[in-house]
């Protein structure tokens, strides 16, 4: 029964497929990934709105450097999803591996003088405020 | 830059991130363990206790990740450069 749910959901939710080692040991529920699932679209939702006002009232320099931004940071939270989804079956303990994300962002927002560093750092922030929404609106 | 403020930039760089990692590393680490243990207190309550974990442990590390931006900042675009 509860592979079942299981099954329905990854074929609702084929994105948050987590990986083959997450499906093996069966640790996906339905409540984890709809969770994730309402958090990313929170955040592309910003992202979008971000990216337009930022475009409308910064120019496209600041725009892109927060759309850049943004991605890395809805990247990190995959990743730390990912790290949270393994706890304590395939991994006792939670990769560090997403703390790499901010690392490179600025790295490589420093090195590039297309992208802005505030703008970067700006939009890696805005899966902050999905989370606070989701979790406001948690039972 | 001067010598003085790269050697001051080094080290508060690195004191940003080594402070700055103290805290969050305890609290993950009990938050993890209570999680551990409730979902093998009450397995069908795993979802839940998975998902709080998730968004408690993206509020922690963002402590992290401030000190480690602060650090890389002084690293590779320090505004005290002259």
């Amino acid at each position: 029964m509860e592979s079942e749910t299981v099954e329905n959901c990854s074929s609702h939710y084929p994105l948050l497929d987590i990986d083959s080692s997450d499906s093996s040991s069966g640790i996906k529920s339905d409540e984890y990934l709809e969770l994730q699932f309402r958090v990313f679209r929170l955040a592309f939702l910003l992202t979008i709105f971000s990216v337009g006002i930022a475009g409308f009232f910064w120019g496209i320099h600041a725009s892109a450097s927060l759309l850049v931004g943004a991605l890395s940071g809805i990247f990190y939270f995959r990743l730390l999803a990912r790290g949270v989804g393994k706890l304590g079956t395939s991994s006792k303990i939670v990769g560090k591996v997403q703390l790499l994300v901010p690392v490179l962002l600025v790295l490589v927002s420093s090195r590039f003088p297309q992208l802005d560093l505030i703008p970067a750092l700006l939009g890696f922030l805005l899966y902050k405020p999905a989370l606070i929404i989701q979790f406001l609106s948690m039972p | 830059m001067d010598s003085i403020t790269t050697a001051a930039s080094v080290v508060a760089a690195g004191l940003a991130v080594g402070l700055g990692a103290i805290g969050p590393g305890i609290g993950q680490g009990s938050a993890a363990q209570g999680a551990v243990e409730g979902i093998a207190r009450q397995p069908e309550a795993e979802g839940k206790i998975r998902g709080t974990l998730l968004l408690s442990f993206a509020f922690m590390e963002s402590l992290t990740i401030y000190g480690l931006v602060v650090a890389l900042v002084l690293l590779f675009a320090n505004p005290f450069a002259g």
